[in-house]
């Protein structure tokens, strides 16, 4: 309960007691981060680079341009930008919601009010996890073709919930475990109706947890590839679609191509920068709690 | 909600009785009260997840063909034990494969992953900032990663890696048509070492101070604190890390697709079996077969891998 | 205010086979501050939920005022509660937190903020009262967790070990607040606790529980000088009283060689008992020490020196084995460790059959 309101004292680091060790060691995390990130660096440089620069010999430094962005938006070949993206929003906007409108009540259950066999049921939604995908694609392929629902939204949206749904559940149960029994029990005995326990005591305390579990949903349901191509082949593409599109076969237009990555990518990475400290606590506690 | 019983010296065996009833009465409307709200999340997961792969099953045991207006026939266990004749090479080749890719890729992840782990966990300038770096390729899209790679890093012609090359004296290497696996195990590892850093960061952070502390007291070294101490603690982390990474890492397509795309060198099950069904091949028997395959594979590494979940799980009873 | 009243009341969890609360019939009178004290695993915090409503009852009824509240959930009950780690709302202001109950309850802004600010003044928390519990110390988080009860003028307060959490020198303070508190509002509370000195100097009655069953309920008094069996004996009253096993031995009781005089009653009762085992048991302070030749032999082995009183563990043979006896002296000792003495009686023993019981 204690937890709520203060913070654990933190292990010392193992390595690098000593000072200097420990400045090498800092400067060394510094390269070693850096060298991660370069690529992306460098597909974002070059999406602001004139094709016949970014063809020849690295620079670093070039007159900067936007006009790769430019085509790359309105460009309206096979599949648009334009089209491209409002099929992802949607898809990832309205399967987040149908995620989490049926987690939270399955969080509630299998943690503050816990059924019998609520471990068992919780295996079940991870074990769906590891059924690979390819275990269920040609059912899924020949439903789909069947209900006349190759190429529309509607197909990813079932899936991209189903996907999704192990995931959301497992972290959510985590944070609404965290709540207090007592708490919950102190509501009860001044008076909180159910709804009202939910409201005023719950709510407030796993609001964050919320947030950051939607969150880690759209950025896998913003990324999938594999259903996306298989069921819409022409339809109702998605982002991650689109910018494999626009690999052309007759030689490669780099810029272009890192201008396309650019616009599919960063909207996903800047929303995991901003909640990455919730997400990643989330994450851990569910796979540690 | 009941009502009161007036008579206070109820002692006779009727209102024994009522009261027993009312309360039986109650837990099993309590138990159906307890249970409803994950009904839907649970009937949705088990329509959409497991009765489609009972329908694979059933294809498997067929030797249907989508492509052609022929009967689709019952044929047991054939396609089966087809798998091991002359005709199935491809299928063992790419099974090959996958195990290939996916030991690799989480053996080099979970490896970088603790090694950022250690780097990271203390405090210094900007430890924040560059976690944030660390995490960004986890975030990246994977067919994103798979186009950068190829087309930025190994490229032959402006490829980052090849300049780099070049400048020690070193002729530029052709990486995705060449070295198909390993291309495609860089890129794998490049985007789950933060992933695997992540766990065993926890692990590291949740380590109990007094305990470092008192072997550092007792004159412990660096390595020895960490072989003897955190090692052992770690253990369960590295095993959730391994776990999930394999399960994952099993299912990659996007990377094949995008950086070999169906290159025989890298062809691993998932992206065969979608050419053989859905992609073309159209041989949905067959390759239902194959499917299976794999889900038997994912089943033994979760039945090992659940054992430690539920480790963790009892912890939090 | 209130009467509570406990039928026959168990509570068995499910998967186990023996009850955590069993058969408890407790009658609890209007106004009075009852404390439920008992060790670890007693059933002394199950029999108060039980009341709360927060456990189910799965054998005999729980009655609030004439009303069977068994099957009653906790918002119906007019009950409030004091739990051991507080449970304050972390989201909500310490005035929030003690309105929640009268909001639930659809009182108005207006009359909440009123006996908010009267139980603030009581507790001594106006100047908290836009804090959030993050924000506040042990203590005062505690008597928020008070203020929160006593806001909304319940039938019976339920009090879950309330000061535990409090260091050693906040909890005799508090301790007596409450008490004067509880006095103030005439409102019965229901206390546990399983420090014997806090129900002692607090409950007007105490009940003692063991293992789920009610060993004895009385006035701290009568627990103390009419101990009903030989646990209740060994758990009231600090330091322990002294215990032996005594063998009867032709109709005689001698401990440490020296035969003890029992009264008429005590030993006409003694006779009717069947048995050889039987306890014996002394409080320190009617032990004492004498110059003379007459009494039990021993050997000081650890000296207490508190200052206004001193206790010494003195070794002495009981029946071939070797016990510790405990003496009480007022103000300083003179005797060391080591210390030859001889011990005589200077007030009442307590006699337990062999099935513990008080002769």
């Amino acid at each position: 309960m204690a937890a709520l309101f203060t913070r654990a004292p933190k292990a010392e680091p193992i390595l690098g007691q000593n000072r200097i060790v420990a400045h090498l060691l800092a400067f060394l995390t510094w390269i070693v981060g850096l060298a991660f990130f370069f690529p992306l660096f460098w597909l974002t440089l070059n999406g602001f680079k004139e094709e016949s620069v970014a063809s020849a010999d690295p620079v670093l430094f070039f007159d900067p341009t936007l006009d790769r962005f430019t085509e790359v938006t309105e460009a309206t070949n096979l599949l648009s930008f334009g089209a491209a993206f409002a099929n992802s929003f949607w898809v990832v906007l309205i399967s987040t919601i149908i995620v989490m409108t049926l987690a939270v009540p399955a969080a509630y259950a299998l943690a503050i009010r816990p059924m019998r066999m609520w471990r068992d049921v919780l295996f079940f939604f991870i074990s769906t996890k590891f059924l690979p995908i390819v275990g269920i694609i040609m059912p899924i392929w020949v439903i789909a073709r069947d209900l006349n629902l190759l190429g529309t939204r509607t197909v990813l949206v079932v899936l991209y919930s189903a996907m999704n749904l192990p995931l959301a559940v497992w972290m959510l149960r985590s944070f609404f475990a965290e709540v207090p029994k007592e708490l919950i029990e102190a509501s009860q005995i001044d008076g909180a109706s159910l709804m009202g326990q939910i409201r005023q005591v719950i709510l407030p305390i796993v609001a964050p947890g919320l947030a950051a579990t939607a969150l880690l949903c759209v950025i896998f349901a913003w990324n999938e590839f594999f259903f996306a191509v298989q069921l819409n082949p022409t339809g109702a593409s998605t982002i991650p679609v689109w910018v494999n599109s626009q690999q052309k076969f007759q030689g490669q237009f780099i810029a272009q191509l890192s201008a396309a990555s650019v616009l599919a990518t960063f909207p996903v990475v800047i929303a995991g920068w901003v909640a990455q400290k919730r997400m990643i606590r989330g994450l851990a506690m569910g796979a540690i709690k | 909600m009941s009502t009161a019983v007036v008579d206070s010296e109820g002692s006779s065996v009727d209102s024994e009785k009522a009261r027993a009833e009312q309360l039986k009465s109650l837990e099993r409307r309590e138990g159906w009260k307890r249970r409803l709200p994950m009904l839907p999340a649970l009937i949705f997961t088990i329509v959409v997840t497991q009765i489609p792969f009972l329908f694979t099953l059933f294809y498997s045991l067929t030797d249907w063909r989508i492509d052609n207006t022929d009967p689709r026939e019952f044929i047991g266990v054939d396609n089966y034990t087809s798998l091991t004749s002359e005709s199935e090479k491809f299928f063992r080749d790419a099974a090959w494969i996958s195990v290939q890719m996916t030991v690799m890729a989480v053996l080099f992840s979970l490896i970088v992953g603790t090694l950022l782990a250690i780097l990271l966990d203390r405090k210094f300038f900007g430890q924040g900032f560059v976690r944030t770096l660390l995490i960004t390729p986890f975030l990246v899209m994977p067919v994103v990663a798979g186009l950068m790679w190829k087309t930025q890093m190994f490229n032959f012609n402006f490829g980052i890696i090849n300049w780099l090359l070049n400048l020690v004296g070193i002729e530029s290497i052709e990486f995705a048509s060449r070295y198909p696996l390993f291309s495609v195990v860089v890129v794998l590892v490049w985007q789950w070492s933060p992933f695997m850093m992540l766990i065993v960061l926890a692990g590291l952070q949740g380590q109990d101070p007094s305990t470092l502390e008192a072997a550092r007291v007792d004159g412990a070294t660096s390595f020895g604190i960490f072989r003897q101490i955190t090692f052992p603690q770690l253990r369960p982390f590295l095993e959730l890390g391994t776990l999930l990474g394999a399960i994952y890492l099993i299912q990659v397509y996007d990377h094949i697709e995008v950086i070999v795309g169906g290159q025989p060198g890298a062809n691993n099950l998932p992206f065969y079996i979608a050419q053989r069904s859905i992609g073309g091949g159209n041989r949905f028997g067959l390759a239902s077969s194959y499917s299976i395959i794999v889900v038997i594979a994912s089943i033994i590494i979760a039945n090992i891998g659940l054992r430690v979940l539920s480790n963790l799980l009892e912890d939090d009873s | 205010m209130a009467e509570v009243r406990y039928e026959a009341a168990s509570r068995i969890y499910p998967g186990s086979e023996i009850p955590a609360v069993n058969k408890l019939d407790l009658d609890i009178t209007d106004g009075e501050l009852l404390v439920l004290v008992g060790p670890s695993g007693s059933g002394k915090s199950t029999a108060l939920r039980m009341l709360a409503g927060l456990e189910t009852v799965n054998e005999g009824s729980v009655w609030i005022n004439d009303v069977d509240v068994t099957l009653k959930p906790p918002q119906d009950r007019d009950i409030a509660m004091v739990f051991q780690n507080y449970a304050l709302y972390p989201s909500m202001t310490v005035a929030e937190n003690m309105g929640f109950a009268l909001k639930q309850a659809k009182v108005p802004k207006e009359e909440r903020a009123v006996q908010v600010r009267e139980a603030a003044r009581i507790l001594d928390l106006e100047p908290y009262l836009d804090r959030k519990p993050k924000n506040l110390s042990g203590g005062q988080r505690q008597r928020v967790a008070m203020g929160r009860a006593i806001v909304r003028s319940p039938q019976v307060f339920l009090m879950d070990e309330p000061l535990s959490n409090l260091d050693a020198k906040l909890r005799v303070q508090t301790r007596t607040e409450l008490a004067d508190l509880q006095a103030r509002l005439g409102t019965t509370m229901v206390y546990v606790t399983h420090d014997q000195v806090e129900a002692m100097t607090m409950g007007h009655r105490v009940a003692v529980l063991k293992d789920g069953y009610l060993q004895q309920v009385a006035s701290p008094r009568e627990l103390y000088h009419r101990p009903k069996n030989r646990f209740v004996a060994g758990f009231i009253g600090s330091p322990a009283m002294n215990l032996l096993d005594v063998d009867r031995a032709e109709g005689e009781f001698r401990l440490a060689g020296e035969a003890i005089e029992l009264s008429s009653e005590m030993g006409a009762a003694a006779k009717a008992v069947e048995g050889k085992k039987f306890g014996l048991g002394i409080r320190p302070e009617h032990l004492e020490f004498t110059s003379a030749g007459n009494g039990i032999a021993g050997e000081v082995v650890v000296v207490e020196a508190l200052g206004s009183e001193s206790f010494l563990h003195v070794k002495v043979e009981h029946q071939g084995e070797e016990e510790l006896l405990v003496v009480h002296e007022e103000g300083d000792t003179q005797l060391e460790r080591g210390d030859n003495v001889t011990i005589t009686l200077d007030g009442p023993v307590h006699l337990f059959g062999p099935d513990g019981e008080a002769v």
